[in-house]
């Protein structure tokens, strides 16, 4: 929950699409390799619709031409009389990040972070209607993927259904932020200090020097270098979590950082200093190899930024105008 | 040469009635600019934009501002007859319920933290206070037995449909309703000044009902629509007391409730924006000064409110005026609001008595919820039904 930035809204086979292309024109497809529709998904890890449509795409750009049968082969039309029947497993292809990390996922899971971060943002803001075929064209995903991520995001308490069946995301309340705050409270210090051995001591001394840095110029940190001090302790030092059922849990429950950062990028004003002390008290801990005091010293932090969010979000109850994404609707 | 400065002033219309904008105007040696802003937006602005005003007339919102860090601290050493706030409020510490929420989150303690502390630093400086409580024509009050006590309950009593009216205002206007689920539907709220949010469910959930069964003649937003809501046809609703005014003004002779369930307790105060500074802060104190001299309280007395100290508008009013709005005594003349026009006729007394009486009466403050961020929506609900 404590990520900035929603998922490229870029569509699936346009990356596809662009993967293809520059695999050709890199030559890592030589002219003439036969692209059957099934064995490219297959190698790149996705399902079939989006490479069918990125073929078509690449017909029609001359990149490849179609098969008589259901394939297509790289290069103009002479090249279709021998096509190579190359295992495509056995070329070294260029693959994006974003190609590369889905690898392995369920269709849901590549956009299910992006709509949570959507709904996130937009919760202290008002009630809202989910489109589903809002969502199927902004990720360009069929209704299966749509409706499999609206149940997880229901199992999660982040939205519910009205009387007439209809996805609704808010009204947000202070009691959620408490919710969030209690469950939090009693397991991100057991999860910090089971996740401290893990810990890789670079992260440990370069946090605990951003935090230091932070310090001296407290009232006029950008919100860009105070989300990076965030990220250090709730998210980057959990990361090294065994437990992933744990980490689950904690980031299911770190509301407070979003409410934190619409604060900073709605209002704008700060004095961290409070917050940035509190961290620091926390890696001091850790660097020590004390558990029993990092786990002490982060409870406090969480009680008192508990107390801070808390105004916070009654600051943000006065404004609508959120930025919100175009398949949330606002009704109230 | 620099130009000359301007100082803004950003307050709700209520606060600032014209003979007020033009005392200060007449009595300052710098232009004055008043934006009167009576929605959110107002709020929305000095909270985003410090540096687009100078001087702010807060209304419960004073610690939303100050979480926001765009109001700063006020310097008691530098204004006058500051000796006598701070006695006033060590000599009021003790009325907590009626003084309570003007009092208990003045002063900024050494952690940046607002509290009852006394020190020099304050957020804000109060000015004034008043009660509010529904108003009715006298042909309401056929509808229940003579001499049963005014309950903030006959806002939603089916004998009355189609004549109410409430206000617009969240804040505000939940604190009412609640109250009126109270009188009418036998709920008991733990604290009416900060609901749960199935407290709020429960309210908004009836208000609902009411509306779609045409409960509700009109909502109105500020003081000029409440007058206008009762001149054309509502016999009860909500007010605010310079509605009450003018309306007494044009002969319609409505009566202010003195609600057996207590009333609804508000101030305005004085914030100096954050980005305030220098030559702009010397005169955002110069006006902060210029109210502590009583006068501008004197006008607002004309429309029912309270000065924070008293004394110090005492001399701007006739003998007649203090024992009418203060004393709690019936007029001895012809009394007139803030614009000069007759309001209050001889022989007429000031519902619910002198300033002590009103005052002790305070059942709930305005204040922004912990749970405002649900209400404010389910609110939206309601106004949109």
């Amino acid at each position: 929950m404590a990520r900035t930035q929603t998922a490229s809204p870029k569509p699936y086979y346009q990356i596809v699409r662009e993967v293809l292309s520059a695999n050709v024109a890199k030559g890592n497809l030589p002219v003439g390799t036969r692209l059957l529709i099934s064995a490219v998904a297959d190698r790149l890890g996705v399902s079939r619709p989006p490479v069918k449509r990125a073929l078509e795409l690449l017909a029609e750009d001359g990149v490849v031409t179609p098969l008589s049968s259901q394939g297509y082969v790289v290069g103009e039309p002479e090249a279709n009389d021998n096509p190579a029947r190359t295992n495509l497993h056995s070329l070294a292809l260029d693959l994006p990040p974003e190609l590369g990390a889905n690898l392995g996922q369920a269709s849901w899971e590549r956009i299910f972070e992006a709509v949570e971060a959507d709904i996130m943002n937009c919760i202290p803001f008002g009630t809202f209607q989910i489109s589903e075929a809002g969502i199927g064209d902004y990720f360009n995903v069929s209704r299966t993927v749509v409706r499999d991520v609206l149940s997880r995001l229901d199992a999660r308490g982040l939205i519910a259904k009205d009387r007439s069946s209809h996805w609704l995301v808010g009204p947000f309340s202070a009691r959620m932020l408490d919710d969030a705050h209690e469950v939090r409270r009693m397991i991100e210090p057991g999860a910090l200090v089971a996740a401290m051995p893990y810990v890789d001591p670079a992260l440990l001394t370069g946090a605990r020097k951003r935090v230091g840095a932070g310090l001296a110029q407290s009232k006029s940190l950008s919100q860009a270098a105070i989300e990076a001090i965030e990220q250090d302790l709730h998210v980057e030092c959990l990361r090294a979590l065994r437990n992933k059922r744990l980490a689950q849990a904690i980031r299911l429950n770190q509301i407070s950082l979003v409410i934190n950062r619409l604060f900073g990028a709605y209002i704008g004003r700060h004095d961290e200093a409070d917050m940035l002390r509190e961290h620091a008290l926390v890696f001091d801990h850790l660097i020590l190899a004390d558990a029993e005091g990092a786990s002490v010293a982060l409870r406090h932090h969480l009680d008192a930024d508990h107390a801070r969010t808390r105004a916070r979000l009654k600051v943000l109850s006065v404004f609508d105008a959120a930025r919100i994404a175009p398949y949330l609707i606002r009704i109230h | 040469m620099s130009k000359p400065i301007k100082l803004r002033v950003i307050a709700r219309s209520e606060v600032l009635p014209r003979p007020v904008l033009e005392q200060a105007a007449a009595d300052l040696p710098f232009d004055i600019e008043f934006e009167l802003i009576d929605s959110v937006k107002g709020l929305q602005r000095v909270v985003t934009s410090p540096e687009t005003f100078d001087v702010y007339h807060q209304w419960h919102t004073v610690d939303l501002i100050w979480t926001a860090r765009a109001i700063q601290a006020i310097d008691l050493r530098r204004i006058e007859n500051s000796q006598l706030i701070r006695n006033h409020v060590l000599a009021r510490q003790g009325d907590s319920r009626a003084f309570g929420s003007l009092f208990n989150q003045l002063f900024v303690q050494p952690s940046g933290a607002l509290g009852a502390t006394p020190g020099n630093q304050i957020v804000m400086l109060p000015l004034l206070h008043g009660v509010d409580a529904f108003g009715f024509l006298p042909q309401a009050l056929k509808e229940w037995p003579e001499g049963t006590p005014h309950s903030w309950g006959w806002l939603l009593d089916p004998r009355l449909a189609g004549r109410v009216a409430i206000m617009s205002d969240p804040v505000l206007g939940m604190i009412e309703a609640a109250l009126a689920v109270e009188g009418s539907e036998n709920a008991s709220f733990a604290n009416v000044g900060n609901l749960s949010i199935e407290e709020i469910d429960t309210v908004v959930d009836i208000l609902l009902h009411k509306k779609k069964l045409g409960h509700f003649k009109t909502i109105w937003s500020n003081y000029r629509d409440a007058a206008r809501s009762m001149q054309r046809g509502a016999i009860l609703q909500s007010m605010f007391s310079p509605a009450i005014a003018v309306l007494r003004a044009q002969g319609i002779p409505v009566i202010c409730a003195v609600p057996q369930e207590g009333y609804r307790g508000w101030h305005v105060d004085l914030c100096i924006s954050s980005a305030a500074e220098g030559e702009r802060l010397d005169a955002a104190y110069a006006y902060l000064n210029w109210w502590m001299n009583g006068k501008g309280g004197a006008v607002t007395t004309r429309q029912g409110y309270y000065f924070v100290i008293p004394d110090l508008v005492r001399p701007h009013l006739s003998v007649a005026e203090w024992d009418y709005w203060y004393a709690g005594k019936p007029a001895e003349a012809v009394l007139t609001n803030p614009l000069g026009e007759p309001s209050v006729m001889p022989g007429e007394v000031r519902e619910g008595g002198s300033y002590f009486e009103r005052m002790s009466r305070v059942r709930v403050w305005n204040a922004f919820m912990d749970e405002h961020t649900y209400l404010v929506r389910r609110w939206r609900e309601f106004l949109e039904a």
